[in-house]
């Protein structure tokens, strides 16, 4: 999102302007909401990690295949990954700025739709198809 | 200060522990073969003490980011409040994790 490059110049003087505003509030409502709703994801992986680490796959199937248990976990593992991308472009907009920030964010990108899709597949596998 | 940088060390290990999770799920999806490798790894001592302090580190965070939620309606800023309250952040994790690991792996 970031092109000009800030200077402390830049944040001393109260009427520059910098950041886009608009996509900057959304990026703080975005990351307070799905951070509320990680706490639900926490409570529900403690569940599932609970249940299953260290056990075998039927046993997996048994308890992730619930749809009631396995699809929650998919639907909060997407919003985790959106906080996720969320919060590693805080910390990229910190250090980085113009193409290295862009490249960077899409590398933040990719792997967050990476987590996301491969999280989902095999949940969903084990809830569908067994 | 500290406690800001341990918020965002943390969300950066919780991003990368995103991978340890997934890498379960895929291997349970994948088969009883890969999950074996998988359990092996993770049951393994190194894999418990990576992943005590995963489950350390998404504790903090959460405590962190319910930190976070207190300050956006003014709260507990004061001098001294701020400080109290990033103890008890921290000591919360700290308890909350091995109450965690003590439960439901070390007594079980």
């Amino acid at each position: 999102m970031r092109e000009q490059v800030i200077t402390p110049q830049v944040i001393a003087n109260p009427k520059s302007k910098y950041g886009n505003a608009k996509a900057s509030t959304r990026h703080f409502i975005t990351q307070r909401l799905s951070g509320a709703i990680n706490i639900a994801f926490l409570g529900l992986l403690l569940f599932v990690v609970v249940q299953l680490a260290g056990q075998d796959r039927a046993d997996m199937v048994a308890t992730l295949g619930n749809a009631w248990i396995g699809v929650p976990l998919a639907l909060l593992l997407v919003i985790v990954t959106v906080h996720m991308r969320n919060g590693m472009r805080d910390t990229l907009e910190d250090y980085f700025a113009g193409r290295s920030y862009q490249l960077l964010m899409m590398l933040n990108t990719v792997f967050c739709i990476l987590i996301a899709l491969v999280g989902v597949a095999s949940i969903f596998k084990l809830v569908f198809w067994g | 200060m500290v406690m800001s940088i341990a918020h965002r060390a943390t969300g950066i290990a919780n991003y990368a522990g995103s991978a340890l999770l997934v890498l379960w799920l895929a291997a349970a999806a994948w088969g009883q073969e890969p999950l074996n490798v998988v359990n092996a790894i993770y049951g393994s001592w190194f894999g418990q003490l990576v992943l005590f302090l995963y489950s350390w580190s998404l504790i903090h965070h959460m405590l962190g980011g319910l930190k976070h939620f207190v300050w956006d309606f003014a709260e507990m800023m004061e001098p001294g409040q701020r400080e109290m309250l990033s103890w008890a952040t921290l000591v919360g994790s700290v308890v909350l994790t091995l109450l965690v690991w003590t439960i439901f792996v070390w007594v079980r």
